[in-house]
């Protein structure tokens, strides 16, 4: 009589990647429908086409690379991938931006680096600079909330301006924001006000901003903190790396602002607007491309807070979570090398 | 204008001689006295003393290797060994010049009522692990046997035997293979 | 701030870093109280040290009692092992091993005459007046070991070599499903606080720690009512609960909780003044210092959904764990695993035959539902939370990286050393990788790295040394060499002359026939027998011949001398062989003896030189090269005998053409021919007509038989292309010949006095050498 061997344990929580990928996605809904609901159903369109277009982008990378095609695509990450970057660039982008962006997401920036586990940046993020210099025009262009949008985008009008083109109006009227679609986002009409020799409050005044907060993006980036404290209440995620995030961006900004608040966003709008509290909660979070100890995951967010701050108060454009997400990707290894914990039995004073 | 060109050369020529100066000084000063390259190639090799290298023993192959001798002749120390000889030797890995052993380690052992004491296998072992005396019985220490296999041909009535060294439960390896292997079987495409 | 002590006594818990939190699943086997099952038939009860610390104590066939021991042993880590039931000794074999390997290991087995009779017990009344020593000496010969899994002999762990300050009583059983302690605790908490005073007064700590985790609040209950009743000093014994928490029952983390402190990686807790005891073993050191109970049953859990009446059990160490499965197990689907121990460290047994042993805790039968789904191991994610349950505080990603990559020395620079396995990791990682099992590898394979780095350096070392040796032994050698060819210049130029003139005048008076008084007793005897006076000449004749071959063998044994740089011995002793016989020729009586003792001996003197040719390149103890020559010395003797048959006499003549004929083949080709044979018949019948007086004791004859028979043994394996049934052959008749020739005094006395007998070859060497230069001379008198 003899039995299959296996070593121990053998229990295991059922906690497995597909699961708290799943979950991730679910939590993030709320934050997708709030922003479905102020720029229209181009995001949803994205997300869709995003979605398919990564799945099927996987299982010809995984046939190539002869892997199981059907485990691997059940983990659900791609899907995760897919759903941030349609969420990151314009809802009415041509659809060909985020078919490339995607099929840059997974097959170079996923799979060259050996498939999920083993890429050095986070695909959505390295995806998203990608379109960013390579279509600046396409992936600026935002959508008007609809609050305030001149003429509100419906499904079909979605639908029709990705799959076709979107009724571009000339530059100056998007610097302007007047042709009623689209519209630089508040922290870009932020930075062109700035340099076009504007003061904050001069800038704040424009009809993006109600109250000095950014309309929509306020309650988007609401939506997302929600999702994200959902996922720390789940434990899918550890409060490290947010709270690195979040701190070290509400701290710079609070002192950038109490020195010079003609100049310097206040911290309350670095918080709510762009793509914050996705970035500190689904984004940075990635597991996979950040530090692994508690502490360097501090670290780690503290770094992105910094060169977040850094790139929208000095640098050249006007959001820079993507940029900076990839700069602390880098320095993620590094931060693991110096930043190991003390095993049990190895105290000096021993 | 030639002034300045001369200029130029003596404080050149100054400067040189005055790198060169330090770097003669430093290359004297911080001399590194790292290990031989022969120690180092010995510390790699399997302390068999087979000499199936051809030469008398692990030191000499050591020598020889540093000399330029091809890393590719020991069969104990396997593939694994010639790897390393090639990394540290900085020579490209050539596979090894014999059929590699098996892997399982083997002892000597003496079928003792057989032994006529004739002493030539304690004459071939390398490591003196065999022990004896004239027309008395021989026995193989295990403990100190390389398993080289050197004592096997002199015996006039062939009474050693190259064992596998048994597997305990002290000395077992966790090789639970399950796992891996239905992994690495359900890795191929489907 | 306060003291250790003092925080100990307020109730100060400390938090351990990790652990999980995995369903406990206690209830399933807590209700019911310890139980017995019937007998089994036999019993295995694995006696690894047999062999290397320990004797056999009972013979096979033996009759044993319970309670009997089956092994005796000296060393400080040796565990006796007693028979669990009463019953015979069977057999003791290699068995299957309750170990996760299943590899076998030397067992003994018992069958059960199903009576369970109990050996005499050597009970105390009370343990006070008993001396330190004495208690471990009964806790030794019990044979207790740790019973929380690890099984180490706790004489030993009992034997400090530091003060203990604290001891700590380890009743958390943090693995779910085992509740084997938890119900011991219930039932037996007196005893346990008996064995908890015995240890107070083995080692004496300040403080007792009686450690429960707050799961086990019955258990608790007892402890602290038996606390009350027990005579034991209760001021200084403490009952601590200690939160559920796996893994809190490891030593090192039951001790972080309690105190605080860190063991240092690689030391043990009495390094901290401490010491942690399970509660089993605390039970175990009662039993045996009191009752005198040897460690033959533990109780052990039977549980898991295919378990029919799970619960706790009192299983005798040696039961075969198909006998519990047969009274525990729903006969549902027999191939299903086993689990020993709990979920999170056990391991599956491969074996169903394997016995219960001392540190088994749990039998756990699982249903296929209830754990063990077959699990696909999928990338890592890089989560992080192994790191964060990790309870040493380690980072198990990256050693899962490098234990995968094979690069264990990388992983050894994160501290896998540290691992305890408690597979808190592979709980809660999300991609389902055996992270233990890669540890697991990882650590035998470093264990096997250092083994062999170790052997390298102990071969490297011995090879060393022995070169050194040779190469002090060759200098030596040569210096010897350089001095014996320096004494035999001096010889010949002084004394060379005189010897030859020596050697002719012995002949000559020889030839006169009369009997020289230095002459050897043998042939004084021979001579007293015989008046064969009118062969002289002849006799003259032979010698002549003979002088001429040993001048022949002579040359070539210079010839060697000069070449080889072997002992010098190998060929005085071949030329001995020869040169032995030369006053058998000499002697009167019969010329046909001589000729064939001339064969013979000529035989012999090549294979002796073949011997010394095949030791040329190596140096070995002088006894090897007198080997080969003795052979040849062994045999003149019987050629003595006066009796001569016409056969020996035709194997002489043959003998002699065939060593001519072959001078390029080999002295022991020589040898293989048949015509030895009959000539061997020969001397086996006159060896039974002499009568001779057996001075030799026996032993050595036998020794010398053995080793003439290992001889035989060569040379038929050397004549492997000679007919099959030949070798066979002669190995038997030369067998009997040359044992019996050995009983001869000339070869007594010259196997027995080495210095002698060196010098008997350095003088035939001198004679040899002589003959050989008369006989040249003679042989150019003649051309």
């Amino acid at each position: 009589m003899a039995f299959k061997i296996a070593s121990s344990p053998h229990l295991t929580q059922h906690n497995q990647t597909h699961t708290v990928m799943q979950r991730v996605l679910l939590c993030a809904l709320p934050g997708v429908a709030v922003q479905c609901y102020f720029f229209g159903f181009g995001s949803l369109i994205q997300i869709i086409l995003a979605i398919s277009v990564a799945l099927l982008c996987e299982a010809a990378v995984l046939f190539l690379r002869k892997r199981a095609i059907k485990s691997t695509l059940n983990d659900n990450s791609a899907m995760l991938t897919a759903l941030l970057l349609a969420i990151s660039i314009p809802p009415l982008a041509p659809w060909w931006v985020i078919v490339i962006g995607t099929c840059f997401a997974i097959g170079i920036v996923k799979h060259l680096y050996g498939g999920l586990g083993q890429n050095i940046f986070n695909p959505a993020m390295a995806a998203y600079v990608m379109l960013l210099i390579a279509f600046p025009v396409q992936m600026t262009t935002w959508v008007a909330p609809n609050s305030i949008a001149l003429h509100p985008v419906g499904l079909l009008q979605s639908i029709q301006y990705i799959f076709t083109h979107m009724p571009q109006a000339s530059i100056d009227s998007y610097q302007l924001g007047v042709d009623g679609i689209s519209m630089a986002t508040p922290l870009d009409t932020v930075k062109t006000s700035l340099s076009s020799g504007l003061t904050m409050q001069e800038s704040l005044q424009n009809r993006i901003f109600a109250d000095g907060l950014p309309v929509g993006w306020l309650w988007i980036n609401l939506a997302y903190l929600v999702g994200g404290l959902a996922m720390l209440k789940l434990k899918l995620i550890r409060w490290q790396i947010s709270v690195g995030v979040l701190c070290s961006l509400f701290i710079l900004s609070s002192i950038g602002f109490i020195l010079n608040p003609d100049s310097h966003l206040g911290p309350l709008v670095h918080l709510f607007s762009g793509a914050t509290m996705l970035s500190a909660f689904f984004i940075a979070t990635d597991p996979v491309t950040a530090a692994t100890s508690l502490k360097g995951r501090l670290l780690f967010g503290a770094l992105i807070g910094i060169l977040v701050y850094v790139i929208r108060t000095f640098g050249g454009y006007p959001d820079a979570f993507a940029f900076a997400v990839l700069l602390a990707n880098l320095c993620a290894p590094f931060i693991d090398y110096y930043v190991k914990p003390r095993a049990y039995g190895h105290r000096i004073s021993h | 204008m030639l002034s300045g060109i001369i200029f130029a050369v003596i404080v050149l020529t100054l400067l040189a001689l005055c790198f060169g100066l330090l770097l003669g000084f430093a290359a004297e000063k911080f001399k590194v006295d790292g290990d031989p390259l022969t120690d180092q190639v010995e510390a790699l090799l399997p302390q068999t003393q087979c000499g199936q290298c051809g030469y008398p023993g692990c030191r000499p192959y050591a020598e020889a290797i540093t000399a330029g001798d091809k890393i590719n002749k020991c069969p104990p120390g396997g593939t694994a060994t010639m790897e390393k000889l090639a990394t540290l030797v900085g020579v490209e890995p050539e596979p090894l010049n014999q059929i590699e052993e098996s892997t399982i380690k083997k002892v000597a052992f003496i079928r003792e009522e057989e032994c006529i004491g004739c002493t030539k296998c304690i004459q071939a072992c390398p490591v003196d692990a065999i022990l004896g005396a004239g027309k008395l019985m021989h026995t193989v220490i295990s403990d100190y046997c390389t398993g080289c296999d050197l004592c096997v041909a002199p015996c006039p009535v062939d009474c050693i035997d190259m064992i596998p060294v048994k597997q305990t439960t002290k000395t077992w390896n966790w090789q639970l293979n399950s796992i891996p292997v239905t992994l690495l079987e359900k890795e191929k495409p489907c | 701030m306060l003291s250790l002590l003092e925080q100990i006594d307020s109730g100060t818990l400390w938090q351990s870093p990790g652990g999980i939190h995995p369903p406990q699943i206690k209830s399933l086997s807590n209700t019911r109280p310890i139980a017995r099952l019937p007998l089994a038939q036999e019993y295995v009860i694995p006696v690894p040290q047999l062999g290397e610390q320990a004797i056999l104590a009972v013979n096979i066939g033996d009759l044993v009692k319970k309670g009997t021991p089956l092994t005796q042993g000296q060393s400080a880590t040796y565990l006796a092992v007693h028979s669990p039931t009463s019953g015979i000794l069977v057999a003791v074999e290699e068995r299957a091993s309750n170990h996760a390997s299943g590899l076998p290991v030397l067992s003994c087995i018992i069958q059960a005459d199903g009576l369970d009779t109990w050996s005499l017990l050597d009970s105390h009344q009370d343990f006070q007046p008993l001396s330190n020593a004495e208690m471990l000496t009964r806790i030794q010969a019990a044979g207790i070991a740790g019973l929380g899994g690890a099984a180490f002999p706790t004489h030993i762990k009992l034997n400090p070599v530091s003060d203990i300050e604290l001891l700590i009583i380890n009743g958390i059983e943090c693995e779910p499903y085992i509740t084997s302690d938890d119900r011991l605790m219930r039932e037996y908490s007196h005893d346990i606080l008996t064995g908890v005073s015995i240890i107070q007064q083995l080692i004496g700590p300040k403080r007792i720690i009686f450690a429960v985790e707050d799961n086990k609040p019955d258990a608790i209950k007892a402890i602290k009512k038996a606390l009350k009743r027990h005579p034991i000093n209760s001021a200084q014994i403490r009952v601590t609960a200690v939160p559920t928490k796996y893994p809190s029952g490891g030593e090192k983390q039951l001790i972080q909780m309690l105190t605080g402190q860190e063991v240092p990686s690689g030391a043990i807790p009495a390094q901290l003044g401490m010491l942690v005891q399970n509660v089993g073993t605390v039970f175990a050191i009662k039993e045996a210092v009191l009752d005198g109970k040897p460690l033959i049953e533990r109780v052990v859990t039977i549980t898991g959904e295919r378990a029919t009446t799970p619960g706790n059990y009192w299983l005798p160490i040696g039961t075969p764990i198909e006998h519990v499965l047969s009274l525990s197990q729903t006969p549902k689907k027999p191939p299903q695993h086993i689990i020993i121990g709990g979920p999170m460290m056990g391991y599956i047994l491969p074996q169903a035959s394997a016995p219960i042993i001392k540190g088994t805790n749990c039998l756990l039968l699982p249903s296929d539902n209830e754990m063990l789904v077959e699990q696909q191991e999928k990338p890592c994610i890089r989560c992080g939370e192994c790191a964060q349950v990790c309870p040493a505080l380690l980072l198990p990603q990256q050693l899962f990286w490098h234990a995968q990559a094979k690069e264990y020395d990388k992983a050894a620079s994160y501290n896998l050393q540290d691992c305890i396995e408690c597979g808190c990791c592979s709980y809660v990682c999300p991609s389902d990788i055996p992270l233990v099992e890669y540890y697991r590898v990882a650590k035998s394979a470093l264990r096997e790295q250092s083994k062999d780095k170790q052997e390298a350096d102990l071969a490297k070392q011995r090879f060393d040394a022995r070169t050194q040796r040779l190469e002090e032994e060759k200098t030596a050698r040569e210096a010897k060499q350089q001095q014996a060819a320096s004494r035999r210049k001096a010889n010949v130029t002084n004394k060379d002359n005189d010897v030859i003139a020596a050697a002719m005048a012995r002949i000559k008076a020889k030839k006169d026939s009369s009997p020289s008084t230095q002459e050897i007793t043998a042939e004084n005897t021979a001579i007293a027998h015989t008046e064969l006076a009118q062969k002289t000449d002849k006799k003259a004749q032979i010698a002549a011949a003979l002088a001429r071959a040993k001048a022949k063998k002579a040359q070539m044994a210079t010839a060697l001398n000069t070449d080889i740089t072997s002992p010098e011995k190998a060929q005085l002793n071949a030329n001995e062989g020869a040169i032995t016989h030369i006053p058998v020729t000499d002697s009167p009586i019969v010329d046909k003896k001589a000729k064939i003792a001339a064969a013979v001996a000529r035989a012999k003197a090549k294979k002796a030189q073949m011997a010394t040719a095949q030791n040329t390149d190596i140096t070995s103890p002088e006894k090897t090269q007198l080997n080969a020559s003795e052979g040849s010395i062994a045999h003149i003797p019987v050629i003595d005998s006066p009796i001569v048959d016409k056969k020996a006499k035709i194997a002489a003549a043959v003998a002699k053409a065939k060593a001519k004929k072959s001078q390029m083949a080999t002295a022991l080709n020589t040898d293989i021919t048949s015509p030895e044979k009959p000539q061997l018949n020969a001397s086996e019948g006159s060896q039974r007509s002499i009568t001779q007086t057996p001075v030799i004791d026996s032993p050595i004859v036998d020794k010398k038989a053995k080793v003439a028979a290992a001889v035989a043994r060569a040379k038929a394996k050397k004549a492997q292309t000679t007919a099959a049934m030949q070798p066979q052959d002669r190995v038997t008749t030369e067998n009997q010949t040359e044992s019996s020739s050995e009983q001869t005094p000339v070869t007594d006395s010259l196997s027995i006095e080495r210095p002698v007998l060196d010098k008997k070859a350095k003088i035939a060497a001198a004679v040899a050498k002589a003959k050989a230069k008369k006989a040249q001379a003679q042989q150019e008198n003649k051309d």
